[in-house]
């Protein structure tokens, strides 16, 4: 069984990179038009050296989904936590609540704030824009970290309760250990939901401070060269070395490896 | 359902003062003297670099930008940022409904003085004009029409070609409903701006279900897909195929059927509520100087110039001029002003369409 | 199990209430203040003519919400991204739940570190440009076709680009790591012991599938449905560039309202439709989750 699920794996994983693998190399594909055959260049990694556009728009993109990955996945793993109660009252209420944020369209999403800030003053730029974010992923944190606090013991908490501890120490030092995978994915899909959102930024976009997916946007329709993908994979390369750091810092055994 | 809500209703109600907030009401802090904001598509001239850079060296003018990525954004973007802009382009055929809501000013053309030599057609288009005053200087014109791909489709001479069972799944169509509709237009013999039979239209666009491969919506789109090979006859903006041409060498030719072609002017306007009005007319006058446009048509390539002037300028092979002959001026059927409703008409047939297509 | 909490001895249950709401409160406060009261503001618009704005004043109606019975041919385009949605999602978990579950038991330690991160970073790229990159794949001679003539001789063009399949290789594409990982966190609380002591017991790999595997991987499994579901049939980014003529859903006409018809009521009255159609579905489905006789 070990051998085919393995080999079931690497492929999943291999369907996963197919865009990724083309968009690398269509970086370092001359042709402008993303023509056939390839004709090896460097040209758009160096063009993105000196355009300023681009990796300013890159910066903002990095710090609002940092941003957003701290407080979503801290707010939205205590609402995790809090769900997972047996005696709350209102459950199903509380977790359609959770839809709409993904469910209705950015468009409409992107609008609607918009409109909403204007009026109430909180007004447009990185802030709004970290606002947004953080309740779009949200929800994500929640319906990613709810499934692996089912997943525990249930009983574990209240063991240690009968012990002496505080509910929060018993929180700390029992449950969030062992919740730490389904945390760590969380967090990890809260940085990607705000990396890859262009609908909301755009609308929340001041002229001048702008994100990547937001530039990506704008340039649609003038047209956008492979620059775009240069970008895409140094920001790619990059965060395969914050990963690998971060996994290394995880310790041995890794950051899942908890059991 | 409701009674209409009157306009001091609407004031009193959040209504109006959302939307007035919409888009971005975020106020300017206090403009320098010497700085205007353009409202335009990003990438479409007023943003080049080396021009903005040629500008403030000459006239002290740092010129910023915000962007739309919708002609309804840039109108919404006007009423809702009043004072935020001193120039927006603005597509002519609603240059009379935004300058009858009084959101942007006529001009005194003594004070843009390459005004002379546009294209009087052009310059004086009745897009443009309200009671002999100028509400947009007439900057760049261009064609919605048929491009094919060169040595596969021969002899195309109507958009015919468009349901032609020979290219079955080999056509391609811009994503717009006045183009689309124009085009059935068209081919039925009736003006663009105000056809009278929606449902002969309806007809042409239907026949034309076998063929259609692709519904496009981006430059980049439609020459991507033409590089794959996706479709052989399609739509196209005349500007993008000079550049598909020259720039990128793509086998593309440009036909203005025998049906006609659809015609648009982009036009440059002034606010009413601009803050820094005079720095606007000289960023204007800037815009179409022959200088300007050569640089730009030479540098990304550009749809046709309202300076007669600067199109002449142009070698005479520069498929700029081949595909943008001036004759088609006085020929051509051009986008204009469209009532609410009859837009709404487009749109919802248009709409009708591509879930037919797909169905 | 009840009976067994309880003795756990008398919870103080006041604490415990103010505890469970400061625990929601931050999340419920944000998620009013940038998306429920904005959309509040939404539905208001719905219920108008058009936008409002001076010189042109909009008046009340419900015109919009009766979209589907004046164009009835919005119905198929609904079908079709319900169809999307159902496709996506049910291959999703087709081949999320065995990669979920190879990861928790075929891999240890690094190995199993690197390929759940491994599975999250393609997505730290622009979502665009993954798309993009798609059409190059399945285009006529693109590069599918390019790889599989290279292995299969004479194979045939497979024209997938601007079809069906396109846009629903390109969903699950976008998707699939949400099934993977939710179902994987659900699947490694499982007890290795448990399974080797089922096996011991003479169990055969069918019923540990359906008696402990599927039944402790179910939260999991639902909550990746969810995540794929209901933002897969407002889609339009992966409609629109795969679909080519077949690539009208939901999604691309909410769009149009917003880029094309400046009708910003009728694409919130169509969204609102579609969330209320979708928080229906799920208001069945948990209310026939609730009727079953617990195990």
């Amino acid at each position: 069984m070990r051998p085919l699920a393995r080999a079931w794996l690497a492929l999943v994983l291999a369907f996963l990179y197919v865009p990724v693998a083309v968009m690398v190399a269509m970086g370092l594909n001359a042709s402008p038009l993303y023509a056939l055959p390839l004709h090896f260049s460097l040209h758009w990694f160096a063009a993105l050296a000196g355009d300023d556009a681009i990796l300013l728009a890159t910066r903002n993109s990095l710090l609002v989904a940092l941003v957003t990955c701290v407080v979503a996945t801290a707010i939205g793993t205590l609402a995790a936590v809090a769900l997972a109660r047996p005696d709350l009252r209102g459950r199903g209420v509380l977790q359609a609540l959770l839809l709409p944020p993904i469910g209705i369209p950015w468009l409409i999403s992107g609008t609607a704030m918009l409109v909403f800030f204007s009026w109430t003053g909180i007004g447009r730029g990185l802030h709004s824009m970290m606002l947004g974010h953080v309740a779009l992923a949200t929800p994500y944190v929640v319906l990613v970290v709810g499934p692996g606090l089912k997943a525990l013991p249930p009983n574990l908490e209240d063991a240690a309760k009968s012990l002496g501890a505080t509910p929060a120490d018993a929180f700390r030092s029992v449950t969030l250990p062992l919740l730490l995978p389904s945390v760590v994915a969380a967090a990890l899909f809260a940085f990607a939901v705000s990396l890859d959102q262009f609908v909301i930024s755009y609308f929340l976009a001041t002229p001048g401070v702008t994100t990547l997916p937001v530039l990506i946007y704008g340039a649609i329709r003038s047209g956008f060269t492979p620059e775009i993908n240069a970008v895409s994979t140094a920001l790619l390369a990059a965060s395969v070395v914050l990963l690998l750091g971060f996994a290394r810092l995880a310790g041995v055994g890794g950051f899942l490896g908890r059991r | 359902m409701g009674g209409s809500i009157s306009r001091r209703g609407v004031n009193a109600t959040m209504g109006a003062a959302l939307v007035a907030a919409a888009l971005g009401a975020r106020s300017r802090p206090a403009a320098a003297a010497e700085t205007i904001t353009v409202l335009n598509w990003q990438g479409y001239g007023t943003d080049e670099a080396w021009a903005l850079k040629l500008f403030a060296e000459h006239t002290g003018i740092t010129v910023r930008h915000d962007y739309f990525n919708s002609e309804p954004e840039m109108v919404t973007k006007l009423r809702s940022n009043p004072g935020a802009y001193d120039v927006a382009l603005i597509n002519s055929a609603r240059t009379r409904t935004i300058a009858a809501d009084g959101l942007i000013e006529a001009i005194d053309l003594s004070q843009v003085p390459n005004a002379k030599d546009l294209t009087p057609a052009l310059r004086d288009h009745a897009n443009l004009t309200e009671g002999g005053k100028h509400y947009g200087i007439s900057w760049v014109w261009g064609m919605n029409s048929l491009a094919v791909r060169r040595g596969v489709v021969k002899g195309a001479d109507s958009y015919a070609v468009l349901s032609d069972p020979a290219y079955k799944n080999r056509a391609a169509l811009f994503d717009d409903a006045v183009t689309e509709v124009g085009i059935g237009a068209l081919m039925t013999g009736q003006s663009i701006n105000a056809p009278t039979d929606l449902g002969a239209i309806k007809q042409r666009l239907t026949a034309m279900k076998p063929n259609i491969k692709l519904i496009w919506s981006s430059e980049s789109e439609w020459n991507k897909a033409f590089v794959a090979g996706a479709f052989d006859v399609a739509i196209y903006w005349s500007g993008a195929a000079a550049r598909a041409q020259k720039r990128y060498n793509l086998p593309v030719d440009f036909i203005v059927p025998k049906e006609g072609a659809i015609g648009w002017l982009d036009g440059l306007s002034v606010p009413s509520a601009a803050k820094n009005k005079a720095a606007a007319l000289k960023f204007i006058n800037f815009m179409i100087d022959p200088s300007f446009y050569l640089q730009w048509a030479k540098d990304a390539g550009a749809a046709a110039s309202a300076n007669a002037k600067a199109m002449s300028e142009l070698a005479p092979d520069n498929p700029i001029r081949t595909i943008h002959k001036a004759e088609y001026i006085s020929a051509l059927q051009f986008m204009s002003t469209l009532p609410d409703e009859r837009r709404k008409a487009f749109v919802d047939l248009w709409s009708e369409m591509k879930a037919f297509y797909a169905g | 199990m009840p009976a067994e909490r309880h003795a756990a001895g008398p919870r103080p249950r006041r604490t415990g209430t103010a505890a469970t709401a400061a625990l929601l409160a931050p999340t419920y406060l944000w998620l009013a203040v940038a998306v429920f009261l904005p959309l509040a503001g939404m539905l208001y618009f719905s219920l108008l003519t058009g936008v409002p704005a001076p010189h042109h004043p909009a008046a009340f109606t419900a015109e919009n919400y009766l979209a589907f019975v004046r164009k009835p041919y919005l119905l198929h385009v609904a079908w079709r991204s319900l169809a999307l949605g159902l496709w996506t999602t049910g291959l999703c978990a087709l081949i999320g739940w065995p990669a979920a579950l190879a990861l928790s038991r075929a891999v240890r330690g690094r190995a199993r570190d690197a390929i759940f991160l491994l599975t999250i970073l393609p997505f730290w790229t622009s979502g665009l440009v993954r798309v993009l990159s798609w059409t190059m794949v399945l285009a006529d001679h693109g590069l599918l076709d390019r790889a599989l003539g290279a292995v299969i001789p004479g194979w045939r063009v497979s024209d997938l680009l601007y079809t069906f399949p396109a846009i629903v290789i390109g969903l699950v594409h976008a998707y699939l790591p949400y099934m993977i990982l939710t179902c994987y966190v659900s699947l490694a609380a499982i007890d290795p012991a448990l399974i080797e002591a089922a096996r011991g017991l003479g169990a055969r790999a069918p019923v540990i599938f359906a008696r402990i595997l599927l039944p402790i991987s179910l939260p999991g499994l639902l909550s990746g449905a969810v995540l794929i579901f209901v933002p897969v049939i407002g889609s339009f980014m992966e409609p629109r560039i795969l679909g080519g003529r077949v690539g009208v859903t939901m999604g691309t006409v909410i769009e149009d309202q917003f880029t094309q018809a400046f009708d910003w009521p009728l694409g919130a009255a169509l969204s609102f439709t579609m969330l209320a159609a979708v928080l229906l579905l799920f208001g069945v489905l948990y209310g026939a989750s609730r009727l079953r006789p617990a195990a």
